[in-house]
């Protein structure tokens, strides 16, 4: 298993891969909002996919390539260099984080979004956004700071 | 759908450097790297961990608590009961509860041990060993139970927690003679704040006392519960309350910084501790559901001629704020209007449901849909059109106010704000619109006012301080307060320091939130944080450029003067602003702490545009207009992000947050099965700052986060009713309940526009 683009060893195959991150890694951007996968302020990339890291335990990505928040540009596509700085830099700019901890799960899922498509439609915006609870900003300044981002 | 616009470049301020400028929260990038550290991601080497064991029963007589299971448990350091509390008190009285229950059960979910472990899974099995052996008592369900003779008393004086009472008339006298009277029951219903980090945080114990790191809107009352509970001074506490994951009035009830202080003071150890989300949502607090009765007298033309409402409003089992709520419910049951005469009861009541605590609002969002809807029904009935209805007995600047006949500031700008709503397209264009309705969906568009103090109101010691220091580079650093919980009030605070100063933003640092360093400023609350917090901070500059004037004969807070005042030793400078007070009005003298009027209020217009599917209930709303009057907009797109994030919590309010405790035990039980708006829910906000400026307010600033949750559940009823004729009395307005209302069936509370109220 590889996280954040170092070879990792975990102990217990039946922790939770959230607990994981934070406990034994000390990788805290990914944050408990629920524990059991409603509102995506644990979702970390696996294998460039958006999963909530509450959902699963270590030992179903044993092979598997783990990104969080804090190490998002190490996933930017080939063709889309300065991807997740681009993506932070406007939601900044767009004053969309307000107390914040939702975001480093939602940014998880804005980048997974964009890195498939980065001019979406207001439809893909919300699937791909919809997993994400922000209970601060009422989406629309997150929405408007992904529609901004250029490539 | 129309795109968004954002009207922070078309706001008018003051042409200073930075105030009216939209600046980035200076904690922005360090949330989007991911690197920000909250205060439950907080590790010290070698904390314990905590858990709590809790009743799982709603009213019931403790008959014995069994520890020996847990405290078995290797790597259980402590169990800590009732009897383990050096004072089992949450408050001054009984009522407010204990820390931990030892005798009765009065809420499901009451907390009976608190744990401390070597990890959290062990604290969590040691949380779970933990044997309750209960008697259950009668359930007291509802506020009719709780009020019926015989019933089960909660607490030593019976089930009523506080009444307020006021009448500026004889206003039986003067419905008795209105051409049209408007009564409307309604059901307001329980909401969760939903925070998204739960509460929690670490505490840690320091020589006597104990330093908290967990997030509060209320650290002088919560440094006050620590320290009773612990038996040691307030001094000895330090409370450090963020950065914190929300909190929208759920963390100034909450107990979880006594709870971590017990933990860290009996173990002498480090300790860390979070709730769950289903213990969030069983026992945190939540915004009070209502059971209301409005009458509203008009003449034939639409002036008002008398209100009366009475309130029931379910607190729970314990006091927090729910006397406080309700005095805010009295205050705005007249909304921003004249009333020739008004008169309001409330009564708060005791129950073994769900605390009913603090929740942005507090109390308005209750009172503002029975009157917005009654004046909705009205303007209908008298074929006055809702906008022009409002503004003939609007509340201007200067007038009197409806029910306790102070004088309000001329700052207000009601009129103004239900204006710029009106002009809007959405409200201008909404015949055009209605037109290409194609069934099954129905088109209708509603609008709605309210306004909110700001301020703890009258006669309630608000006082703001800010604590200034100058360096000898010329940086002047101030610690303020209120704190905040993610409106960037520290950014806010600095715009108004720089532009007092006349100095650039970089010279200006401000931290918020540790109680050690910023001087007692009172709670993040009832909209006075940019208002009050920021009129201290305007104060303490103030106050040093005097200084620096004084002593230099100049102007200029530069570095020279900054040493000149350092060699001189008077380098830190204390300001406070206390809350301008209303005049008695036609409050009896002396009783002005009873009421607690406001002086300043700020205002929010909403306009609702929705579509109804005639056939399944369905409820879309495709679009809200959101016009605030927050006087100077200090920075705009921080206005903005709390106009359309308090827009989307009263949108939830309105179509479907509904925490539901049944026979005392809840059945919303997570955010599985409580519902609150996803991306998907918001539609387009279009926000209008209006113009104004607040005479008392710093650079002419007012709170303004409160107010925007307030008019939008009566906006979208009132396009419902335009939508299928059906105007909701009952929140959520959920599809099956829209289905039933239209359909006329059995249990229906809505009213169809045929049946209406009922006239004189």
């Amino acid at each position: 298993m590889r996280v954040n683009g170092t070879t990792v060893h975990p102990d217990d195959p039946a922790a939770r891969l959230l607990d994981y991150l934070r406990d034994d890694l000390g990788l805290r951007a990914a944050k408990e909002g629920c524990g059991m996968g409603e509102c995506g302020s644990c979702t970390v990339l696996v294998d460039g996919r958006p999963v909530c890291s509450c959902l699963v335990l270590v030992g179903q990505v044993a092979d598997g390539q783990v990104v969080t928040a804090e190490s998002l540009g190490d996933n930017d596509p080939a063709d889309q260099p300065g991807l997740a700085d681009r993506l932070r830099e406007s939601l900044v700019t767009a004053h969309a984080p307000q107390c914040g901890f939702c975001i480093p799960g939602l940014i998880v899922s804005a980048h997974a979004l964009l890195s498939e498509n980065l001019q979406p439609t207001d439809e893909q915006i919300c699937c791909g956004l919809e997993g994400n609870l922000c209970r601060c900003t009422g989406y629309r300044s997150i929405v408007g700071a992904i529609r901004a981002v250029q490539p | 759908m129309t795109t968004p616009t954002r009207s922070a470049e078309q706001t008018r301020t003051r042409p200073t450097p930075t105030v009216g400028q939209s600046i980035p929260a200076d904690d922005g990038w360090p949330i989007v790297t991911g690197r920000l550290e909250y205060v439950t991601d907080r590790r010290v080497p070698g904390m314990l961990h905590g858990a709590i064991a809790r009743a799982r029963v709603p009213h019931a007589r403790i008959d014995e608590i069994d520890v020996t299971a847990a405290r078995a448990i290797p790597g259980v350091v402590a169990v800590l009961l009732a009897e383990d509390v050096p004072v089992n008190m949450l408050g001054p009285t009984e009522a407010h509860g204990p820390v931990l229950a030892d005798e009765t059960v009065l809420q499901f979910g009451d907390p009976v041990a608190l744990i401390a472990a070597v990890d959290e899974s062990t604290a969590q099995a040691a949380a779970a060993a933990v044997r309750i052996r209960t008697t259950d008592l009668p359930v007291v369900d509802s506020v009719a139970a709780a009020l019926a003779p015989g019933a089960p008393a909660l607490h030593e004086g019976g089930n009523r927690a506080a009444h307020t009472s006021f009448a500026s008339g004889d206003v039986e006298a003067a419905l008795a003679a209105s051409h049209l009277v408007i009564q409307r029951v309604v059901h307001t219903p329980s909401q969760e704040h939903v925070a998204i980090e739960t509460p929690g945080g670490v505490a840690d114990i320091e020589g006597d006392g104990v330093t908290v790191w967990c997030g509060s809107q209320n650290p002088g009352v919560h440094r006050a519960k620590i320290a009773g509970a612990l038996g040691i001074d307030i001094a000895d506490v330090r409370l450090i309350s963020n950065p914190v994951g929300g909190a929208f009035g759920s963390r100034n009830d909450d107990p979880m910084p006594v709870y971590l202080a017990v933990l860290a003071f009996m173990t002498r150890r480090p300790v860390h501790l979070r709730m769950t989300r289903e213990d969030v949502m069983a026992v945190g607090p939540k915004r009070h559901p209502f059971d209301t009765t409005i009458r509203l007298g008009l003449d034939a033309h639409g002036t008002i001629t008398a209100s009366d409402m009475v309130c029931l409003a379910d607190t729970g089992p314990y006091v927090t704020s729910g006397p406080y709520v309700l005095k805010t419910s009295a205050e705005l049951s007249v909304g921003p209007y004249r009333m020739p005469m008004a008169r309001f009861d409330g009564t708060v009541v005791y129950t073994n449901n769900a605390n009913g605590g603090a929740f942005r609002g507090y109390g308005v969002p209750q009172v503002a849909f029975p009157l917005e809807t009654a004046l909705t029904e009205a303007a209908d009935r008298l074929g006055i059109d809702p906008v022009e209805i409002r503004l003939r007995n609007i509340l201007r600047g200067g007038d009197e106010h409806g029910l306790y006949r102070h004088h309000v500031t001329s700052g207000l700008r009601a009129a103004e704000t239900l204006t710029a709503a009106a002009k809007h397209p959405w409200w201008a264009g909404r015949a055009d619109w209605r037109r290409d309705q194609r069934a099954p969906w129905r088109r209708g568009t509603g609008i709605a006012l309210a306004m909110k103090g700001v301020g703890l109101g009258s006669a309630k010691g608000d006082v703001a301080r800010a604590r200034l220091i100058v360096s000898r580079d010329g940086l002047v650093q101030i610690w303020a307060g209120p704190n905040h919980t993610g409106q960037a009030i520290d950014t806010t605070y600095a715009q108004i320091a720089a532009d007092a100063l006349a100095l650039p933003l970089d010279r200006v640092r401000v931290r918020v939130g540790d109680s050690q360093l910023v001087p007692e400023s009172g709670p993040t609350a009832s909209s006075r944080s940019t208002y009050s917090g920021g009129a201290a901070v305007r104060r303490v500059c103030d106050e040093l450029l005097a200084r620096v004037r004084q002593m230099t004969g100049a102007d200029r807070v530069d570095a020279a003067a900054c040493r000149a005042l350092i060699a001189a030793g008077r380098a830190e400078l204390v300001g406070e602003f206390p809350l301008p007070e209303a005049e008695l009005g036609a409050i009896p003298a002396g009783q002005l702490g009873e009421y607690t009027p406001h002086l300043v209020f700020s205002c929010s217009a909403q306009v609702a545009r929705v579509e109804v599917n005639e056939l399944t209930g369905e409820l879309h709303v495709l679009g809200l207009v959101c016009a605030v009057d927050c006087g100077t907009a200090i920075n705009p797109a921080g206005v903005i992000g709390q106009a359309e994030g308090g827009v989307a919590q009263g949108l939830g309010y309105a179509v479907m947050e509904e925490h539901l405790v049944v026979g005392g035990r809840p059945v919303t039980t997570s955010l599985e099965n409580y519902l609150m708006p996803t991306v998907r829910d918001v539609p387009p906000i279009e926000t209008i700052l209006v113009p104004g400026n607040e005479p008392t307010g710093p650079m002419g600033a007012k709170g303004m986060s409160e107010v925007v949750v307030v008019p939008t559940a009566p906006a979208i009823a009132a396009a419902v009713f335009e939508a299928v004729d059906v105007l909701p009395d009952r929140l959520p307005i959920t599809p099956q309940r829209l289905l039933g209302w239209m359909r006329g069936g059995p249990g229906s509370s809505g009213r169809t526009r045929r049946v209406g109220g009922t006239a004189a």
